[in-house]
This record gives C-alpha cells, structure tokens and sequence, in this order.
C-alpha cells in the first residue's frame, strides 16, 4: 500500500512538475518585459507537438531514436525515486541513495549523447559531442558537492543527509554547495550557459530533427530531469521533506518549485560562453572550486 | 476538430522564416514582438515564412527547406504588410483544423546519383570520404591543433541556416567542431540600412549567446538584462584591424554605435569552433559582412 501510495507521489510528482517547469519558462519573458503566458501554455505547446507528424531522416539509427527520450524519462524517475517525500519514506530506501542519483547523472550524458547521434545529421551529433565533452568534467564538481553534503550525515543515504538538516540546512553550512549543484542541474537539463546540447549555432542541436512525439517526449523528459534534479538539490542543501506545520511532502514539493523557479531564472538570464572556453572553466575553477569545498566541508564535518 | 487540436490551436504559431533581400529588420522585429515561436529549425515548425526576394539561384534551397518543415504544412509570403501575425495565426489553426497544406516541391530522392566507385561503392577509400550521392563524407586529415590525422567532414550551410546571416553560403570542412577551411559560395543578401541598427546586431549575438529573452528586450527598444553577455564573448575573436574583436564590438552595439568595416573577416574563422565563427560573423553588421563577403566569393 505504502509502495503504491509512493509510485503515484513520485509519478504526479513528475507530471505536474513538469508543467510547472513549463510553466516558469513561459513566465521568464516577464523578466526581460516581455508578456508571460498563462498555464495552459504548456498544455498548449504539448498539445501542438503532438499533433505534429514524426519526420525520419535519412538513415537513422531508429532504435536509439525512440529510445533517448524514453532513457532520459526513465533517469528522471530514477533518480527522484531515492528522494524521500517525507523523512524515511522513499520509493526506493537506498543507503546509497548518492550514488544512484550519480549514475542518473552519468547516463544522461549517454541519452543526451543517443539523442544527438541518432538522427544521423550534422548538428545534432556536432551537439551530442559537445555534450559529451561539457557533461563529463560537470559529473566531478558533482560528486564532490553530493560526497561533502553526505559527510555530516555520515551516510550516503538522502535519508540521512535529511536528518542531518535537522538543525541547520546543509545550504548555510556549506553555501558553495548549492550554486555549484546548479551548474549540474543547468547542464542535465539543458539549460542557458550550460545548454551546449540544443544549442542556437547549431539549429537546436540534438533536437534539430526532431518533430511531432518524439519533440514532444523529449522536452517532456527535459522537464522531469528539472523536476528530479530539484528535488535532490531541495533534499540536500534545504532540508527536504523537513519543516513546520506543513507536511513532509508539502515541504518538499515547495523547495523543489523554489529551485525549479531559480534553475529557470539562471537559464534564461545568464550567457553562455563558447564550449572550449567552457571547459576550461569546468576543469580549471570549477573543479578545483568544489575539490576545496569537499574540503572545507569535511574539515568542518570532523 | 479534436480536443487535442483545440488545443494545440490556441499555441504560438510554430514558424521558420526564410529571409531574403531587404526583409531581415522587419522580420527580426515581427519575431521579438509577436505571440509566435520562431523554430530553431524547419523540422521544428509548422509554417514557412518567406520574406523578400530569394534570388533565382537559391530557389532550389528555398524548396528544400520548405520539404524539410514536416507535413501538414503551409508557407506563406510576407513583403511588409499588415497584418502578418494574423495571417500566421489563422495558417496554424487551419492546419490544427485538419488541412492538408502545401505538397512537397522536390522529389524525394538524393540529389545526386550515387556513385559506385570504391570498396563500397561511396568514392573515397575504404569506408571513409567520397560523395556517395552527393553527400561529402567524412575523411581523415590532419588537424591543425597538433597534427594527429583526425576526420574531416566539408558541408555547405546557407543560405537559410537560422545561426548565419540570411544569404551567406559557407562550404566549411570541419574537424571536430573546428573550421580547418571555409569558402564564402554565396554573400550574405542585401538589407536596407535599418538591419545594421545596433540594436538588431546585439539581438544577434544574444541569441547566438543563449538569449532570446533579453535579445526580445533590446530589439523592442528596452536594456538587455543578462548576466555575462560581454564575458560571454572569448577576448580576441574576430579581431579586425581598426574594429576591435567581438566583444569591442558587441559592447559598442549596446552603446548604441556602429561597428565598422569587416574586411578580412572570413580569414578569422580558420581554426575557430564553429560558435565562435558564428559569433564572430554575427558580431558585424550585414553591410559591412556583405562588403567583406563580395571581396572573397
């Protein structure tokens, strides 16, 4: 019963979630003076994308065609399925809850990568290498923020790393944390400065072939990745499930939309530079940055 | 009608517009200013926008792009008129309605024979380069970074590639993301006076930097709010003698100056990636991009 009752929090969860990402981005233009549209928007687009024919290229590799979205989807709800929605009650009670979110992690650059690869076109696999190359030095700032998150907890557990935040959330003892866990957000879902999959230089990159379902699919996976990845980063960094008078899941669903919210600000406000320059930001700040976070945050763990 | 196409009726109109001579301003503004979505690609739109003359030569491009934009699908002509966003948004709920739309204008079919020569009947060698049915393939050559022999791939973008200025025909061989050679084949189109306003060409580099939003904002007459658009730009792109790189010049397009001439441009893009080379050529205005391109064509 309790299994079931998590299986239908973890889909509603993504389902709505994803239109509420939707949502955001239509309310974005609203920074920049723009007219914001109302949240029948997204339900609009969706709706548009279906009914539009799915177009094959020329030789495709049409199995990895269909499946990218599906694999991205699937990462989604696997990850968000070692979230607990109220302390202690996961889908999926992992005592290394971690490490599974950093293989979701990892295999959506393989998606990603899929997606760009199969249609069997200049652009879009000029955008999965470029992925490829991006996501790959983002995955290490990303371990260490989650391994410096888990070691208050002196767990791998995001259970643990909940109950740890009893006291003071994690995102004031270690204020690093966060905006570098954003750059991975930014990049798992192909967002503004890290978005270097769908990029505007190469015609929408990965998904420049795409059309009808199959578009529709994957900007829907798109979502869910940002609702997954907000919900891990509300999990360790403010606490998750935990807070007052509210209960746990109400906590989360709103720490999860407070970061969905700031994942979509950043994404349509800030630039993004050229992937070479990117990477050397990556491998030259970046890493070193959450190397001396790990260890500050341990130093302070002791 | 289906409630499914009710509903997708009431969506921004999905359109990709063809640009040719003298239309870009309009068409920029119509697009930072109308309740439509311009599709990254024709694959991604419903509609084809064809605004300004397209020249006899890049007819056949314009019926490729048109096939390209899947079916059912309508194109429509725009020389300045009133009343265009309506037009587009009654062309979308027709199509939502059920309307066939426009056949396909070419033959679906390689646009070259295939050529049997090779182990595999591609050209080439091996299993690598040739033109099999006048497509290049990919052949090993020497990089220009550290001498490895590495893939080249040579491929011709324009005159419609949503990333380059409407018209320019580029043939460019790259490796990796790198341009190691690059042809002008065609200059950009000519535009009135108004497509060099300082504003439209920040839009640009904007857009090229991942925002359309403050790109929107700046073409309507506001301040583009963005975090790290200048920085955004490497330090060094696109020098030209007497008008600085594109950073210089992108700064001066948001003071609202002018860049000058871009004579020697083209000759920057060897051994940029290809986002560099399409900030670097966004990063000019299209008189002067023109100018440079006619000297080189």
């Amino acid at each position: 019963m309790t299994t079931a009752l998590l299986v239908l929090t973890l889909a509603s969860t993504l389902a709505v979630g994803a239109w509420l990402g939707a949502w955001f981005d239509r309310l974005a233009p609203l920074l920049y003076g723009g007219r914001a549209a109302g949240p029948l928007a997204p339900l609009r687009a969706g709706a548009a994308a279906l009914l539009r024919p799915r177009i094959e290229t020329e030789a495709p590799d049409r199995m990895n065609a269909r499946l990218a979205p599906g694999w991205y989807l699937a990462l989604a709800a696997a990850g968000l399925s070692v979230v607990p929605f109220a302390p202690g009650a996961a889908l999926i009670e992992t005592p290394v809850g971690i490490v599974v979110w950093g293989s979701c992690e990892a295999l959506t650059i393989v998606a990603v990568f899929l997606h760009g690869w199969s249609p069997n076109a200049p652009f879009p696999l000029i955008g999965a290498y470029r992925y490829a190359a991006i996501g790959l030095p983002v995955m290490l700032p990303s371990m260490f923020v989650l391994i410096a998150a888990a070691l208050p907890a002196e767990s791998l557990s995001f259970t643990a790393i909940v109950e740890s935040q009893r006291e003071v959330w994690n995102i004031v003892r270690q204020p690093l944390g966060l905006p570098l866990f954003l750059i991975v957000g930014l990049t798992l879902t192909l967002r503004g400065p890290m978005d270097f999959a769908d990029a505007a230089d190469i015609a929408g990159g990965t998904s420049a072939e795409d059309s009808g379902p199959g578009r529709a699919l994957w900007q829907g996976a798109r979502l869910a990745m940002l609702v997954s990845f907000s919900a891990v980063a509300a999990t360790t960094f403010l606490g998750g499930p935990l807070g007052p008078a509210l209960p746990g899941p109400v906590w989360l669903w709103i720490k999860t939309a407070a970061i969905m919210a700031l994942t979509v600000a950043v994404g349509h406000g800030v630039a993004r530079t050229t992937p070479s320059r990117m990477l050397t930001i990556l491998w030259v700040v970046l890493l070193p940055l959450s190397f001396v976070h790990l260890l500050v945050s341990g130093v302070l763990a002791l | 009608m289906s409630w499914l196409a009710r509903l997708a009726a009431g969506a921004p109109a999905p359109v990709y517009p063809v640009i040719g001579e003298g239309a870009q301003p309009r068409v920029e503004r119509l697009f930072a200013s109308a309740a439509l979505e311009r599709a990254q690609s024709p694959r991604a739109a419903a509609l084809l926008l064809v605004s300004g003359n397209i020249p006899e030569a890049h007819r056949e491009a314009l019926d490729r792009v048109h096939d390209q934009v899947p079916r059912p699908r309508l194109g429509l002509h725009w020389e300045g008129d009133d009343g265009i966003e309506e037009r587009l948004l009654d062309a979308w709920r027709t199509l939502c309605a059920g309307a066939t739309g426009d056949a396909d204008r070419l033959p679906d079919e390689p646009p070259n024979p295939w050529e049997g020569e090779g182990d595999f009947g591609q050209g080439g060698e091996g299993m690598m380069g040739g033109v099999p049915y006048g497509r290049p393939m990919a052949m090993t050559g020497e990089d220009v970074r550290d001498g490895l022999e590495l893939d080249r791939y040579t491929a011709r973008v324009g005159p419609f590639a949503p990333m380059l200025p409407p018209g320019l025909v580029l043939e460019v061989t790259l490796q990796g993301d790198v341009i190691v050679a690059c042809d002008v084949l065609s200059p950009p189109y000519p535009q009135p006076e108004d497509a060099d306003d300082p504003a439209l060409c920040a839009a640009r580099m904007l857009r090229l930097l991942g925002l359309p939003g403050p790109a929107d904002r700046l073409i309507r007459g506001g301040a583009a709010h963005a975090i790290g658009a200048r920085r955004a730009i490497p330090r060094g792109l696109g020098r030209l003698e007497n008008a600085g790189d594109a950073r210089m010049r992108f700064a001066d397009a948001l003071r609202g100056r002018n860049g000058g001439a871009a004579d020697g441009i083209f000759d920057t893009l060897i051994g940029l990636e290809w986002s560099e080379a399409a900030l670097a050529l966004a990063s000019v205005t299209p008189s002067a991009l023109r100018q440079a391109a006619l000297e080189v064509a």
